[in-house]
């Protein structure tokens, strides 16, 4: 009697949790804390989600629960991906629906260990995020004939600094930096970057399921433009808004520091900025995403085409 | 700190003290700077080894345990690699590990996805120690896929055992994390596929406890870091795992840190000296085993050399307190020394304010400063006597010096102060000065008027001064005596000669240059006893030929030549003496006759040659020329600008009459005529006629010898101002104008025959002129004519 007791308080605790959701908009970006996501951060701690009438909580991925999984589960209804990222979860049946756009260029680099130019390195071993980012690289290796092998690692640069690896992806506002932290030279020669060679396709944007869009598309808009604001108030700011993301840094216990966060942050609010307009512009670009569907489709790792058209807000 | 100055350069005793004291600090300084430095080599050479020693001990322990470790590691190998179709066996293996090695963190037994059919994609024996027991469980999952991990990777990629990056280790259970290093060592079958990863963790809590204690100087600190720069041990806990030896370079670049790093990430071992934290620091590293890490002991200078920077505060404190000390003696001791000098110094005041009397301290001492009161009291009496004749010589000097004075105005009113002009006379013009180099001088020149003749001197004596112008005196009245009855400058310069010659015992002489310019016809007689040939300026610019005749005062019986030459209207004799041509400016250079012309050809350009323009041109070029250098000899300069008007144009006519008295009634007849044309009144034509008789009759008488038939013409003119008389004959030479002027007070017994007629000449006519002229007598008597004529 006691044990169905537990049960059914259990029960009721869950039910208003799953109340709660339906109010609370659970973003999760798709990494731990750092400068990559200073706008929601900003929005958070500013209050523009509060004046904007929408109830944002943001909870960082954890190794047993990384984003995507997390959405899949209904366990935050919000979340940040790549735009190949995006259309692969699309392609695989989730459908998605990108509600804001921050990113207008594409981050990727090859840094290649001994200086050496990484379009040279034929069948080196290159490391790639566990996670799957890097589908334009593996375009790339197949496109350029470089038959990379791929060695798949989990999260940091300890393989290339011990010398196991002959080159590394790399994030430019990220990884990028921590190479250079480890000491690490970086010449115009070892360093490979996709946007300068035809692969400018844009990365992080915040998407939400279709299923959870189409019910609260009020609630996600006010959403997406207090998280845009966030964004145009740290590049007002950005010596604040480094400020808050040290907050959520220390909070999260993150082993990074100030100095790497600046770097990322600047680099991360030159990768908003389009190419071609100069400016902000928060939107997906129909022509980048027709591109990169093109390449993956071509690569076989999309089964069909993705359009600009099943991507947006409609 | 200008009065510290002032008061240093007054006081010799402070000097003198701060001259002592600031050699011997130099000497300290300099002895104690090279201890110094020796002394801080040894302490840095001390520090090196200590913390070589240090960083070795440390390094010996660390590698003490992993040899454990690693040979832990090989035996589990060598049992899974027999075992390799035995999944459950890992378990046991992975759990002995720990059993067997307590120390150890955690060890996984670890296989590629599916190799074990039956245990799905993920299959790691993880054992691990959780409170006092050893819990063995199947370590992957979707969430800790750790085929992706550091450890699994690197012995695969490296295909070699090795050490991880300390990383830490999540313990998804308990949900703590703790530091580690993994030795990793691949797992492979008989065919030599590599099939898992055998991890062994050691916590390095141990380590970095270790590491951290490392303390050889109180604030020394010790630093860990990976092969990524990593922080594992660092004072600042917000560094460890966060930032890297390389971040804060990011910032603000550091080359010193920076080549730090890599020495460190390359294994090197060794010591740099580098500012780290606003200090200046060693910093000695030196790799940890085969982890890939490295560790630094990172001490402060102030640290090292602390024992050895007091030491040096209190020697450089002894010093410089020993150095006051001596000072302050020393300006005490010197000034006690000087004490009797300060006295004398006082009293050479009293003295030198006049007090030549005032009595000198008496100083019973033999050294420099006794020796030096004795002179002084020699050099005071010396003074006394020195001073009094010092008096008596100043004040026979004053009257000497008034004496010169009058002497020189005495001098100076000896020549004459007024010069025809051409206002005064229609013949001739003359200007002249003298300047000399003391008060007196050994130059002269002088000049009058007789008859129709200029007599004109210009001379220099040798030598200057008083000697010079006494004989100066003596030759100028010589000059004034001699040629009232002689006209002859030949004969005025060989008397003159003669007379100064016999009086002269001290031999001096004197050059000189005497002419007689005979004003109605132009004729120049000169005689040149040694002086500068004059200048004629013209119509152009020449000297006057000059014989070479010795200077008057040698000897007596020198005969003096004459010379002749014919002064064209509108010329200037130039004369000079050689203060003109030899006068000197500061560079001893002199003004010479090359400028002298220059000067002279200038104003005749700018028809600037009369007498007065001449002389003030050629001043002004000589003061120019000399600039402010003492005058060096007398100058003087004479110019004499012929202007004859021959305008004797009113009337004109003449006789020739035979040397017979009977015609002298004729002769007064044409006399008569030529007054009454000229309107002379009856008074002044007998005076004529009585003047013209006398001088034709004394013709007839003297010029011819008796007997002698010779013709006398006798020619009349007039201008507007007078009117002439030339009688013109050809006897023998006969002057009748340098026959003394009769004394008139005599009876006429006493009398010299024929004195009378040229006195009567004189008193009738306003001037009578001879000249002897192609051998023939020219004797002009002229009477100046009143405006009503």
């Amino acid at each position: 009697m006691k044990k169905m007791f537990i049960l059914l308080a259990v029960m009721i605790a869950m039910s208003h949790a799953v109340t709660a959701q339906d109010e609370t908009i659970v973003f999760t970006p798709q990494w731990t804390a750092q400068a990559q996501f200073t706008g929601y951060y900003v929005a958070e701690a500013m209050g523009f989600y509060r004046e904007a009438g929408v109830d944002v909580r943001i909870e960082h991925p954890s190794p047993t629960q990384p984003a995507m999984s997390r959405l899949r589960n209904n366990q935050c209804q919000a979340t940040t991906l790549q735009l190949c990222q995006a259309m692969e979860i699309i392609d695989g049946g989730i459908l998605l629906v990108n509600i804001l756009q921050t990113s207008m260029n594409n981050a990727m680099v090859i840094v290649s260990a001994r200086d050496q130019d990484p379009l040279t390195q034929k069948g080196a071993r290159v490391g790639i995020w566990s996670v799957g980012f890097g589908q334009l690289a593996i375009c790339m290796s197949i496109k350029e004939h470089l038959d990379y092998e791929w060695v798949r690692f989990a999260h940091n640069v300890n393989l290339f600094v011990a010398g196991a690896l002959d080159a590394t992806l790399a994030m430019s506002y990220n990884e990028y930096y921590q190479l250079v932290q480890a000491g690490i030279k970086m010449t115009d020669k070892n360093v490979y970057r996709f946007c300068d060679h035809g692969y400018n396709v844009q990365e992080d944007g915040v998407y939400m399921t279709r299923e959870y869009y189409s019910e609260h598309k009020d609630q996600a808009r006010r959403f997406a433009e207090a998280s845009k604001r966030g964004w145009e108030w740290a590049v007002e700011h950005p010596d604040e808004a480094l400020d808050i993301v040290m907050k959520y840094v220390d909070m999260n216990n993150i082993a990074t520091n100030r100095v790497m966060q600046q770097l990322m942050l600047q680099e991360v609010l030159r990768l908003q900025v389009d190419r071609e307009s100069k400016q902000r512009e928060f939107r997906l670009r129909p022509d980048m995403v027709q591109e990169a569907s093109r390449l993956m489709v071509e690569n076989k790792m999309l089964s069909r085409e993705v359009t600009y058209e099943e991507l947006i807000e409609n | 700190m200008n009065r510290i100055i002032a008061y240093i350069r007054r006081k010799l005793s402070v000097r003198v003290s701060l001259r002592v004291v600031v050699s011997a600090a130099i000497l300290f300084v300099a002895a104690l700077g090279i201890m110094f430095y020796q002394a801080r080599e040894a302490v840095s050479q001390e520090a090196i080894s200590r913390a070589t020693q240090i960083l070795d001990k440390t390094s010996l322990r660390v590698d003490s345990i992993l040899n454990r470790v690693e040979v832990a590691s090989d035996m589990t190998k060598w049992l899974v690699e027999r075992h390799t179709n035995q999944a459950d066996s890992m378990f046991v293996y992975s759990r002995s590990m720990l059993e067997n090695n307590p120390d150890f963190y955690n060890c996984s037994v670890a296989f590629e996805p599916y190799y074990f059919e039956e245990k799905g994609r993920y299959f790691s024996a993880y054992t691990k120690h959780v409170g006092d027991s050893i819990r063995t469980i199947q370590g992957g999952s979707d969430s800790y896929q750790y085929f992706f991990a550091d450890w699994y990777l690197m012995p695969k990629l490296l295909d070699r055992p090795c050490w991880t990056e300390p990383y830490f280790d999540l313990d998804v259970a308990t949900n703590t994390s703790e530091m580690v290093t993994s030795y990793c060592q691949t797992v492979k079958d008989r065919q030599g596929r590599m099939i898992g990863v055998i991890n062994t963790s050691l916590s390095i809590n141990w380590l970095s406890k270790t590491i951290s204690a490392v303390k050889p100087y109180p604030h020394s600190y010790s630093i860990m870091i990976g092969r990524g720069g990593t922080y594992f041990v660092h004072p600042d806990t917000t560094k460890i795992t966060r930032q890297t030896i390389f971040t804060q370079t990011l910032e603000q670049p550091d080359t010193a840190m920076t080549a730090l790093g890599y020495a460190m990430q390359r294994g090197e071992e060794g010591v740099k000296q580098m500012y780290i934290n606003g200090k200046d620091s060693y910093v000695f590293y030196k790799p940890l085993g085969r982890t890939g890490c490295s560790m630094a002991i990172v001490c402060p200078e102030s640290d090292i050399f602390r024992s050895f920077d007091r030491l040096q505060n209190t020697i450089m404190g002894i010093v410089a307190v020993g150095l006051l000390l001596m000072l302050y003696f020393f300006i005490r001791i010197i000034t006690f020394e000087l004490d009797p000098l300060r006295r004398l110094a006082t009293e050479a005041e009293t003295i030198a304010s006049g007090q030549f009397d005032a009595e000198l301290p008496d100083f019973q001492r033999v050294d420099e400063i006794g020796q030096l009161s004795h002179s002084f009291g020699n050099m005071q009496q010396s003074l006394v006597k020195y001073i009094d004749e010092l008096k008596k010589t100043t004040a026979q000097k004053a009257t000497i010096e008034s004496d010169l004075r009058i002497a020189s105005k005495i001098q100076l009113g000896m020549l004459p102060e007024k010069f025809p002009t051409r206002a005064d006379r229609d013949d001739v013009q003359l200007f002249a000065s003298l300047t000399p180099a003391k008060e007196v001088g050994g130059d002269l020149f002088d000049f009058y008027f007789r008859d129709e003749k200029l007599f004109f001197c210009i001379g220099d004596v040798s030598g200057k001064g008083v000697p010079a112008s006494l004989f100066m005196a003596v030759t100028r009245s010589t000059f004034r005596t001699v040629s009232a009855h002689e006209s002859m400058p030949d004969r005025i310069v060989t008397i003159m000669n003669k007379t100064i010659a016999d009086m002269n015992k001290n031999h001096m002489f004197v050059t000189l240059f005497v002419g007689v310019l005979d004003l109605p016809t132009g004729r120049l007689h000169y005689c040149n006893a040694g002086h500068d040939a004059p200048l004629l300026i013209g119509a152009g610019i020449g000297e006057l030929p000059c014989d070479s005749n010795i200077p008057v005062g040698f000897m007596p019986q020198w005969k003096f030549s004459l010379q002749e030459a014919q002064i064209f209207i509108g010329t200037t004799i130039f004369l000079f003496t050689d203060g003109l041509t030899e006068a000197m400016n500061a560079n001893k250079a002199q003004f010479q006759m090359e400028r002298v012309n220059e000067v002279a050809a200038r104003a005749l350009d700018n028809q600037q040659h009369e007498p007065r323009q001449l002389i003030e041109q050629m001043t002004d070029a000589v003061h120019q020329f000399v600039g402010d250098a003492e005058q060096s000899d007398d100058l003087t300069m004479m110019a004499i600008q012929y202007i004859w008007q021959n305008n004797d144009a009113r009337m004109r006519k003449s006789i020739t009459l035979p040397n017979d008295i009977q015609e002298v009634p004729q002769l007064n007849a044409f006399v008569e005529e030529a007054c009454q044309t000229v309107g002379l009144d009856e008074i002044d034509t007998m005076k004529i006629k009585v003047a013209v008789e006398e001088a034709v009759v004394n013709v007839m008488k003297y010029a011819y010898p008796s007997g002698e038939r010779g013709d006398i013409t006798i020619e009349a003119a007039s201008n507007d101002v007078r009117l002439k008389f030339t009688i013109i004959d050809s006897g023998k030479p006969f002057d009748p104008t340098v026959q003394s002027a009769v004394d008139t007070s005599l009876s006429a017994q006493e009398r010299k025959i024929g004195g009378l007629g040229i006195h009567i000449m004189r008193q009738n006519m306003d001037s009578i002129n001879y000249e002897r002229s192609d051998n023939r007598n020219v004797l002009t008597l002229r009477k100046k004519l009143n405006k009503k004529n």
